[in-house]
């Protein structure tokens, strides 16, 4: 039973993956310390999965123990080097139907999300996943209203952050 | 075009380079040893309930200290037997909150659980507090009056000295308890703390206080 619901489990996360390394990149500075929240988010998950009973969708549940890890159960290891100028590789972007200054402003935008405190990156990275107020606010538990009046609060603390 | 959807068209991008872990690895990574501060704060209350214990086992050892106890006759047994209900009383509070600390739920229950878990340690400290200068007070009170402790003191000895000693020494004590537990939960529950207020903060949300 238990290897079965491993299993079932570690398949769902393989399969799902990307919103908990998606998360990491918005939450760390480092490989190193991706590493680290990809692992206990990835644990959180583990130890939370018997009482995911289906109600949600598995993405959207990972989303609220991935969020919750980031946020609030997640030590960060003692303090490593910073790589030099990891945005900057990290977000390389790849595609050429971008011109310079496209590239460079999304540059520059990684980087103004990265400077967000923790619960700003949690409702900028709800955002950007494409999920709708309602569920952003669900998702935070959190009001609609509130959700709303925080994200464009986001945003101008980001336009603040681009254009000082 | 606003900033945020500049970014929402190239998010979905970066997909492409992102690490792929592989079935094996993933097996391996959660049967790995978490780091979560539930664990830590966990460990922490538990060592913080039976410190205590272990300082009142020490002391009992002193034979001074058990004759004096033992002196004391029904407020002994009283005063142990409130102080071991009131113990059990919090235990079973905290393992009850530490159980519904869970991360299934969302951001804000899951740091009002932890917040409140930490709550019921917080009292449990206060009320440890609180037993020093009781139980100090009233052990230092035999000790004093002793005819052991009468006989050595010099004659003449002003009682209001000793008894400034006294409170002195149950103050330090007590304030020493105190900056050990908000030394320790300083560093632990800083980053909470300002999240949760964070997440709260518009008007209408119940905002931090102590913790």
């Amino acid at each position: 039973m238990t290897k079965e619901l491993e299993h079932n489990f570690v398949t769902d996360l393989e399969k799902h993956q990307n919103i908990v390394h998606k998360v990491c990149r918005l939450y760390t500075n480092s490989q190193d310390a991706h590493n680290d929240l990809f692992q206990e988010i990835s644990i959180q998950l583990w130890r939370a999965y018997p009482k995911f009973r289906g109600e949600a969708k598995f993405s959207t549940w990972m989303y609220r123990v991935a969020i919750n890890t980031a946020i609030t159960l997640f030590r960060k290891s003692k303090r490593r080097v910073q790589t030099q100028d990891f945005d900057t590789v990290l977000f390389k972007i790849q595609s050429s139907e971008y011109d310079d200054t496209e590239e460079e402003q999304l540059k520059l935008l990684y980087k103004a999300v990265k400077q967000l405190s923790d619960i700003d990156k949690a409702l900028v990275f709800l955002y950007l996943e494409d999920k709708n107020y309602t569920e952003i606010a669900q998702t935070m538990g959190i009001t609609e209203v509130n959700a709303r009046v925080k994200m464009n609060r986001v945003k101008g603390k980001l336009k603040k952050i681009l254009n000082p | 075009m606003d900033q945020l959807d500049l970014l929402k068209k190239d998010w979905k991008k970066q997909e492409s380079s992102l690490p792929k872990l592989s079935f094996e690895d993933i097996t391996k990574l959660i049967h790995k040893k978490s780091s979560s501060i539930v664990k830590w704060i966990f460990i922490i209350s538990v060592l913080e309930f039976l410190l205590p214990h272990l300082v009142y086992f020490l002391v009992d050892f002193k034979k001074g200290a058990t004759k004096g106890y033992l002196e004391l006759g029904n407020f002994y047994i009283v005063i142990n037997i409130v102080f071991y209900t009131i113990v059990l009383v919090f235990i079973y509070l905290f393992y009850r909150n530490y159980r519904s600390i869970s991360a299934n739920s969302n951001p804000k229950v899951l740091m009002q659980n932890i917040i409140k878990t930490r709550k019921i340690v917080k009292y449990y400290i206060w009320f440890s507090l609180s037993m020093i200068p009781l139980v100090g007070g009233v052990l230092f009170y035999k000790a004093i009056y002793s005819e052991e402790f009468l006989e050595k003191i010099p004659e003449g000895t002003n009682m209001m000295v000793v008894w400034g000693i006294v409170v002195l020494v149950l103050l330090l004590l007590v304030c020493v308890f105190y900056l050990f537990y908000r030394l320790i939960y300083g560093t632990l529950l800083n980053k909470l703390k300002a999240n949760y207020n964070e997440l709260m903060s518009n008007g209408n949300g119940e905002s931090l206080q102590d913790i």
